[in-house]
């Protein structure tokens, strides 16, 4: 049975691919358009999907959407009509954003892949999350969470699953939070208040509130309340999200926290306003891992379980998943690598085919290289052509050469073999470099990057070695897996592990076992023969604003504008020459290519 | 350079950036624009199959990417010199972005064409770059900004009518002919979307406030008898044979 699952239209637009109930590929739209968040109906990444596996829309017994539109449309609606009047304003904006496109989703599968209506299913949004955390990890039975902005109304659900044994599995969400109570929004609120980019830099949130102090949980705990049942409500008077769309928090709320930051004014904790941000930051994150943390322990404790999956956008919060594994009572914590809208695409498809079509259920390969591969030969074409210095190595030698090179400070752009799915670069399109210093941090922010300076970076680590160097809790390095949890460094080891251990001492490490990237793992290992750590720096492969890269093409023209010393495609390496200074006119520089 | 329309809507220019405030929206706007368009370039150098091009394009992306920097810098620098109306714009809410002024499609498109609509482009900032440079005589690092940029679109101007007449040296004149008509084109396309808009939204609001108000007192009586805190999710919602198909 092959079955296409698409998720699409609000953020990170996706598809994947199922061919007897087993993943064959997955991409997210952002990849192939090379547009950032690319939300648009991911035709892209269909088409990939369909010519990977050697198929036409007209070998699909299914197409599954992985939330139901119409649902959405009316909570939109219903939501506009509880605002009246004060929505007049986002009301036509949401209307014609809806209408225009967004509800004729059946439609719009229809005609561009030409399948019959018959053909095309929806699930649950937070269906697909659920399945997406559940059906991809190794477990017999668990208990899931799922959290996030909103799907259709749903912001949170729980309930458990379970593979029975004659091979059917079973999903059963049993409850849920309704927007407008959303812990995801609560969090996105703060993101847009501090001045970063909603949907898409609440990770900064996260990273900024290592620096500051939870002294404003106090003024936190106002706007978001525990109901007696366990569950939470937000206090609607501090936001707007439920009623605008111009802002998602109210006037009340500046007049308890403060002005907000101007995006275009860089966070300097040395000010007070620096320090309140970073406070605010702190705040937030506090309040969000508690009552996370209380709600999965509650769900312990009514399941007796002893594994717990954990999906939506909620679950790239790292400290809090490390939190959730430590006091939640659950011994395994389960989050995909892409638990996101991305991921939906895949869980919608794992869902229908699971649950509608009671297929048996297959083990999925525990990985996240579900994406398009790298052309080793297209960099060297590209590198020759432009008169850099091309290498082509054997397997071991190339090890070598690159630990070497990573030895002396350089720094690396790796690419091997598929792409992750998902929004964390595991060691396929990844920027590595030397973990010791904290100068390469700051290199990696300013020359690389082009990110703010309080931003960390994540290790990676062989799993052999991991507890050498990093406190991981018992669960901790299946958690570390796909980098979804944060841990302390050990002490020890923070002065020479400079570069990725964080303001509080922390790191989002990946822990990497050898069967999932073989190759990066034996590097791992060549740089730890040299320096005695075989640690280090792995971040994605991209520079601020853009998608990480999928061909190596892209790696290349990345490689080449920014400070990335050595590019690595399977096994050509390509080393940068000097260039001429960086703000050297294009005349200048196009002259200097004689 | 300056061309006839820009002349004319030299007034206009004057208006915009004799205002502290609009001259500020319009530096972060530029910003986006500049950064959208060395993205769209940036892809071009990706996809293209001429290895001249694909250096070209970078160093032409570069330098667009650079630009967009300038302008982000100097909008926030101005910003924070001043408390604007535009600074409440600014917080939590995308900036107009969009993909260059002219949204461009660089997937499937031929060399010839994009170097043609490049060449179009540019030429035509440069003379608006012109009158803006004037402008901002009284912003000494606007001012410089703009003479920075206007150097490169004269470069990126000249260096894509030498590589259009290089690849297609029959044709390179009729394409340019014919990027200004599509660019003309999509300028009515833009304006008459923007109109479309306005009508679209003028027909939602009146509806809003003639239908709904009703719908609008129901709605709100229900709200408030639906308590907060966990809500059941009913089995049957998946069991029923035909909740697969519905997007309900």
């Amino acid at each position: 049975m092959k079955i296409l699952g698409v998720s699409a239209h609000y953020h990170d637009s996706a598809a994947a691919l199922l061919v007897d109930g087993v993943p064959v590929c997955a991409v997210q739209e952002e990849r192939l358009s090379r547009r950032k968040n690319d939300a648009s109906f991911p035709i892209g990444a269909i088409e990939w999907c369909l010519d990977h596996a050697g198929i036409t829309p007209d070998d699909l017994d299914a197409v599954v959407f992985y939330e139901r539109s119409m649902l959405k449309f009316d909570r939109i609606l219903t939501t506009a009509l509880r605002a009246f009047p004060r929505s007049w304003r986002s009301f036509p904006q949401a209307i014609k954003n809806t209408l225009g496109e967004k509800v004729w989703v059946r439609g719009i599968i229809s005609s561009h892949l030409g399948v019959p209506r018959e053909k095309i299913l929806f699930t649950d949004h937070h269906a697909s999350h659920a399945a997406v955390a559940f059906l991809t990890a190794p477990v017999r039975r668990a208990a899931i969470l799922t959290a996030d902005g909103v799907g259709e109304w749903a912001t949170l659900t729980v309930g458990r699953g379970e593979r029975r044994a004659d091979g059917i599995a079973e999903i059963s969400l049993e409850r849920e939070v309704r927007f407008p109570h959303s812990l995801g929004m609560l969090y996105s609120t703060f993101t847009a208040y501090l001045g970063f980019a909603v949907n898409e830099d609440e990770y900064k949130v996260m990273g900024l509130a290592a620096y500051g102090r939870p002294t404003m949980v106090d003024k936190v705990g106002k706007l978001i309340r525990r109901t007696p049942d366990g569950a939470f409500a937000i206090a609607p008077e501090y936001f707007e999200y439920q009623t605008t769309a111009g802002r998602s928090y109210s006037s009340r709320f500046i007049g308890l926290f403060g002005p907000p930051r101007n995006r275009y004014d860089p966070i300097d904790l040395e000010t007070a306003d620096g320090q309140r941000f970073a406070d605010c930051a702190a705040s937030v994150q506090r309040v969000l891992e508690d009552v996370l943390v209380d709600i999965a322990r509650n769900l312990h404790r009514e399941t007796g379980l002893t594994d717990l999956c954990y999906g939506g956008g909620v679950a790239l919060n790292g400290v809090a998943n490390a939190r959730i594994l430590a006091e939640s009572g659950f011994e395994r914590l389960f989050v995909p690598p892409a638990p996101g809208d991305a991921g939906c695409a895949l869980g919608a498809a794992l869902y229908a085919d699971r649950i509608y079509f009671r297929n048996p259920d297959r083990d999925v390969p525990d990985h996240p290289f579900w994406g398009p591969a790298v052309d080793a030969g297209e960099l060297a074409k590209a590198g020759r052509e432009d008169n850099q210095a091309v290498d082509e190595l054997d397997q071991a030698a190339m090890l070598e050469r690159i630990a070497g090179e990573l030895a002396d400070g350089r720094i690396v752009g790796w690419m091997e073999g598929a792409c992750e799915f998902g929004p964390r670069a595991l060691g396929h399109r990844s920027i590595l470099a030397a973990p010791h210093a904290r100068e390469m941090r700051d290199r990696l922010n300013r020359d690389i990057k082009y990110r703010e300076d309080f931003r960390p970076f994540a290790p990676v680590v062989p799993a052999e070695t991991a507890g050498r160097f990093f406190d991981l809790p018992p669960g901790g390095a299946r958690l570390a897996r796909f980098m979804s949890g944060v841990f302390p460094v050990r002490p020890e080891w923070r002065d020479r592990l400079g570069a990725v251990t964080h303001v509080d001492g922390s790191a989002r490490v990946q822990v990497l076992e050898r069967e999932m990237a073989p190759r990066l793992h034996a590097l791992l290992e060549a740089y730890g023969r040299r320096t005695g750590i075989p640690v280090l720096l792995n971040t994605s492969l991209n520079v601020a604003g853009e998608p990480i890269v999928t061909r190596a093409l892209e790696g290349y023209s990345t490689f080449r504008r920014c400070g990335i010393d050595v590019l690595v495609a399977g096994n050509t390496l390509v080393k940068k020459r000097a260039a001429p200074p960086a703000r050297a006119s294009m005349q200048e520089r196009v002259a200097s290519w004689a | 350079m300056v061309s006839p329309i820009d002349g004319l809507l030299r007034p206009v220019h004057q208006w915009v950036w004799g205002d502290f405030d609009r001259r500020v929206r319009k530096l972060l706007a530029f910003a986006e624009v500049e950064t959208d368009g060395g993205r769209d370039i940036l892809r071009a150098a990706e996809l293209t199959q001429d290895p001249l091009l694909r250096r070209l394009y970078l160093e032409h992306a570069i330098d667009e990417l650079h630009h967009g920097n300038l302008f982000r810098e100097r909008g926030a620098a101005l910003l924070r010199l001043r408390a604007t109306r535009a600074r409440s714009l600014f917080n939590g809410n995308p900036l107009p972005g969009g993909h260059g002024l002219d949204d461009l499609r660089i997937e499937g498109e031929p060399d010839h064409r994009l170097l043609a609509f490049l060449h179009v482009a540019e030429k035509a900032a440069a003379g608006r770059f012109t009158i803006y440079r004037e402008l901002v005589d009284d912003d000494p690092a606007t001012r410089a900004i703009f003479e920075e940029i206007l150097r490169d679109e004269v470069f990126h101007m000249n260096y894509t009518y030498t590589q259009l007449a290089r690849i297609s040296p029959r044709s390179h004149r009729w394409q340019i002919w014919r990027a200004r008509g599509n660019r003309l084109w999509k300028r009515y396309l833009r304006v008459a979307v923007a109109i479309a808009a306005v009508f679209g939204t003028a027909m939602i609001s009146l509806l809003y406030f003639v239908v709904l108000p009703p719908f609008a007192w129901f709605a709100r009586r229900a709200a408030r008898r639906e308590t907060s805190g966990w809500s059941p999710i009913p089995a049957s919602r998946h069991q029923l044979p035909d909740s697969r198909h519905s997007q309900y």
